[in-house]
């Protein structure tokens, strides 16, 4: 009874899998032709990685393009195998496959070059668009394609209705109307919740109030910059994508190419009237900021951006030059503003943290910027404007000494600890002293921003310690080691003395 | 067995003290007579190959002490393995000194091993009645490399970790059995702590029962038979007493033994520092870490190692790794059988071939071993743009030390057969210098050594004069 009713159930079974075969889109004769087609050698015109991607789309979008080649948006197999190449991912596709101005703008034979959007132009290529930039906008992905700037319907019948929403009387003379345009979305905390919620919506206000602001709104200055020249026109990219060219990595030449610029900074002056210079690009390069976002990636360092703001960007004033280090480091700044010195910069209207350390050229510190001796930091600006006291002096060198000897003491005993370790010692326990060393050492450096002998002693005590305990250490293993080269000797003299025995006793013998 | 012909075992001693009280319970005068009358045969060749064998034992029970003081410390097990050895080696006193014996000791008891096979074999002392000693020595050659590899393990650091890892990977190529026989080797699909447990016991329990029935065996048969004499001759033409020349010169080389392997010990606790010879205990393995470039084995598996690696992936439509170990596995076994292969060996003649195929043996080992050892890479290590430097390199090295033992052999020991030398020169010059592959180059070396040997058998078949 059992066995009828499994072939019954299997052949139901297969019935009811090729009936569903059967419902799958199937593509109208004149996409199958296309999917087909040869070229001139005999060559399949669509590529066999397009073939599989085609079929494995599922059967909305099978659907979709069957329409678009009934509707002759694609009309020929060229076309077609730019836009499966593409290898979209459904949700683009879908977009790609309803926007009759980016199927008809993608097919060379309707467009000459200075319409058209080619999929690969050659470097320097004198073509409208290149056809990836516009499906990897991140405007696109939201399913706003051309329409949504350019005006029109996308979707309707073929025409060019479509420039309406253009101010185009001087649209390229005075560009103050982009940031009002990009507005009309971007400003709208309504319209933008439907597309990403976390958003912020005040770009149009903070840019107001920037110099960038300023320049475009005000003065009509036509190398003040707007949306597009951080963002990009066509081909937007969102933030944390790291081809965007406001991707932490990307910001500092995207800042670059109008403030590294000569030509286009020419006239531009600081608030104190002198030239706006066009070196910080360069400087930045080899400061430790830069060194560490461009040079290691550490997405953790600074751009223009950080300190001087996005949309707002305006240079910081004095007294804002340390609030924007103390995001960061904000223990130095925490001991600086408790210390003598704040009052004392204060009172010559000195920026602070940018005094000792500069702004976009910040080197890596080293401990001989410490010290009374010529050319160290302390040393130069005490001889200059604190000679009554002498304490200072006294206090400079007192952290240049200890900062000095606990640097060298690591050293020193990191590689005494190596060689001690090769001999086959136990060195963990110079280990843990090293590591607290460090630590103090760090936290010494640290501290020296509370200019003040008392607070640097308490944390450079533990290093202090760690100094003793580690040359404990290391003596102690020098002379375990020696005990055991002792030991040895001693071995070996018995075992001698003994093989000497055996060789007397092995002569008398054979006598 | 050590009953001399016509003594009277039953008869009463009247000696006193030991002696006696031992002759009168034990019966041991028979022992004592056989050990008193038992020579070392002094012929045509140096005394110092025959104490290689004592030099090997020596090892061999400092691995015993040092093993079991070893473990007293040692704790098997995922969080206890590594941590017991680093606190044997850093907190209890003088447990650096044990491991690092232990450590030194195996190393030179698989040289003294290897010395000790390859001199046997060179002079001839696997030939009747010694056959049965000859295997009994190489199976106890091949416990000593199974202590090597388990051994290698139980420390549960890094270096050990993904060296057993690779090494138990070959298992996997043996055909059919090979997943089987991998899972039975792991415990498991990966090295993991169920095969520390598996290495354990086979590194104090497995291993040391069978080595001892084993070395027992090949002890007995030595006693027994005693040591061979030169070739050509049935008993030596002079003789040196055992006990106490011979026994005495055993134990003042023991004594030096234990000089250098203190010294050793002392100086270079973690081994000379090379691929393969370094047992510092670095960091604990984890196995969720990927493996790191430059993996080596212990040097005593390097030629296995490279030669592997001179196969291509696909032989014959088989594949190049089973095809290898089917090759090592032919090579292992002509290696265990040569005293029913050398036939003139067999019939007490002088056997130049195989002389010469000792020779050929070592300059095989030497070629895969330094191209193990990567020497000749410099910095690029063991890089693919390497491999042609590398090759070229130890095929360098392995022709000059093939010119030396040429020379060395023409002049001092009269040897006239080259023929398989010239082969395996002939076979490292060709890869190395000519840039064949490994396996052409090996093939065309072979063909060469053929047809030159059927051309001289064809001659002095013609010419029995010369």
């Amino acid at each position: 009874m059992k066995a009828p009713a499994l072939i019954a159930a299997t052949f139901l079974i297969c019935a009811v899998a090729n009936s569903a075969d059967q419902g799958a889109v199937a593509p109208v004769p004149k996409l199958a032709e296309m999917l087909s087609a040869k070229d001139t050698n005999g060559n399949p015109i669509v590529s066999a990685e397009a073939q599989t991607y085609f079929n494995g789309l599922n059967d909305r979008l099978k659907e979709l393009l069957n329409q678009a080649v009934e509707k002759e948006t694609v009309s020929r197999p060229e076309h077609l195998a730019i836009l499966l190449s593409l290898q979209l991912r459904p949700q683009k596709m879908e977009v790609l496959l309803q926007n009759n101005c980016v199927l008809c703008h993608s097919d060379s034979a309707n467009h000459t070059p200075d319409t058209l959007f080619a999929p690969n132009p050659e470097p320097g290529a004198s073509v409208h668009m290149n056809l990836k930039d516009v499906v990897e906008d991140v405007h696109f992905r939201q399913g706003l394609s051309c329409a949504g700037c350019h005006g029109g319907d996308p979707a309707a019948d073929l025409g060019h209705n479509h420039v309406k929403e253009w101010p185009e009387k001087d649209r390229q003379k005075n560009r103050a109307w982009v940031v009002a345009f990009c507005a009309r979305c971007h400003s709208d905390p309504v319209k933008m919740h439907d597309y990403n919620p976390s958003l912020p919506t005040d770009q149009l206000a903070k840019f107001k109030t920037s110099p960038h602001g300023h320049l475009l709104l005000d003065a009509h200055d036509d190398r003040a910059p707007s949306c597009v020249s951080c963002h990009g026109v066509h081909g937007i990219r969102a933030a944390k994508d790291p081809q965007s060219k406001v991707y932490a990595r990307n910001v500092p030449e995207t800042c670059g190419a109008c403030h590294a610029n000569e030509t286009t900074m020419a006239g531009f002056k600081r608030a104190d009237g002198s030239p706006l210079p066009t070196t910080q690009l360069a400087e930045y390069r080899n400061s430790v900021h830069g060194k560490a976002l461009l040079g290691r990636g550490d997405l953790g360092a600074p751009a223009c951006n950080t300190c001087h703001g996005n949309h707002a960007a305006s240079p910081p004033g004095v007294a804002q030059v340390s609030k924007s280090c103390s995001l960061c480091h904000s223990a130095n700044a925490g001991l600086f503003d408790g210390s003598k010195h704040k009052q004392a910069f204060d009172q010559h209207n000195w920026p602070e943290c940018g005094q000792c350390h500069g702004n976009h050229t910040i080197a890596k510190t080293n401990d001989a910027m410490l010290g009374s001796g010529q050319g160290q930091l302390c040393g130069d600006c005490h001889r200059q404007f604190a000679q009554k006291n002498p304490d200072c002096i006294r206090t400079a060198d007192y952290f240049h000494q200890t900062v000095t000897r606990m640097d060298e003491a690591k050293n020193h005993f990191a590689a005494d600890s190596e060689r001690l370790a090769a001999k086959g010692l136990d060195v963990e326990p110079i280990s843990n002293q090293l590591t607290e060393l460090g630590d103090a050492l760090k936290k010494s450096r640290t501290y020296i921003h509370s200019f003040a002998r008392n607070s640097f002693q308490q944390v450079a005590a533990p290093g202090e310690e760690s100094i003793r305990k580690a040359d404990e250490l290391v003596k102690h293993a020098r002379a375990e080691y020696r005990y055991r080269q002792s030991g040895l000797a001693v071995s070996i003299g018995i075992i001698g003395l003994l093989m000497l025995a055996l060789y007397l006793k092995l002569r008398q013998l054979e006598k | 067995m050590f009953q001399k012909k016509g003594h009277e075992i039953n008869a009463p001693d009247n000696r006193g003290g030991l002696r006696g009280w031992l002759e009168r319970r034990y019966k041991l005068t028979p022992l004592f007579e056989f050990l008193q009358h038992k020579e070392v045969p002094i012929g045509s060749h140096w005394m110092g190959w025959y104490y290689l064998g004592g030099i090997t034992m020596f090892f061999f029970v400092v691995q015993i002490i040092t093993g079991v003081l070893l473990l007293m410390y040692f704790q098997p097990g995922e969080a206890t393995a590594y941590e017991s050895i680093r606190f044997l080696t850093t907190k209890v006193p003088f447990g650096w000194l044990i491991r690092s014996m232990h450590s030194w000791s195996a190393h030179l008891m698989i040289i003294s091993l290897t010395l000790h096979m390859f001199s046997t074999m060179m002079l001839k002392a696997y030939r009747p009645p010694r056959e049965i000693t000859w295997v009994s020595g190489y199976l106890l050659f091949l416990l000593t490399l199974g202590f090597g590899f388990s051994g290698y393990l139980l420390p549960w650091n890094k270096l050990a970790y993904f060296a057993t890892t690779v090494g138990t990977q070959i298992v996997a190529s043996v055909p059919l059995l090979g997943h089987w026989l991998l899972q039975v080797l792991r415990g498991g699909q990966d090295v993991m702590i169920n095969t520390l447990y598996r290495f354990f016991a086979g590194h104090v329990v497995i291993l040391p029962l069978a080595f001892v029935g084993v070395i027992g065996l090949h002890l007995l048969l030595i006693q027994r038979q005693g040591m061979a004499p030169p070739v050509g001759e049935t008993t030596a033409p002079r003789g040196m007493k055992f006990f106490p020349s011979f026994a005495l010169r055993d134990l003042l080389l023991w004594l030096a033994c234990l000089m250098v392997l203190l010294t050793l010990t002392v100086f270079l606790p973690y081994g000379p520092g090379i691929p393969g010879m370094d047992w510092e205990l670095g960091e604990k393995a984890n196995p969720m870490e990927p493996a790191y470039p430059g993996i080596k084995p212990e040097w005593y598996f390097l030629w296995e190692y490279q030669l592997l690696k001179e196969f291509p992936p696909h032989l014959f439509g088989i594949e190049g790794p089973q095809v290898c170990l089917f090759a090592i596995g032919i090579l292992l076994s002509i290696w265990a059988v040569i005293p029913w292969l050398d036939r003139r060996a067999y019939r007490n003649v002088y056997s130049p071939g195989f002389s010469d195929f000792g020779w050929a043996a070592i300059l095989f080992l030497l070629f895969l071993t330094l191209a193990g050892w990567d020497i000749g890479a410099g910095a690029a290590g063991a890089e693919l743009s390497s491999l042609p430097k590398v090759a070229r390199v130890c095929a360098l090295w392995t022709l000059a030390a093939g010119a030396v033992i040429i020379v060395v052999r023409y002049v001092v020991y009269e040897h006239r057969w080259f023929l398989l030398t010239f082969a395996a020169l002939l076979h490292v010059a060709l890869h190395g210098l000519a840039a064949l592959s490994y396996l052409l180059a090996g093939a065309i070396a072979l063909a060469a050594a053929a047809f030159i040997g059927a051309t001289l058998r064809l001659l002095r078949s013609r010419n029995p004069t010369t």
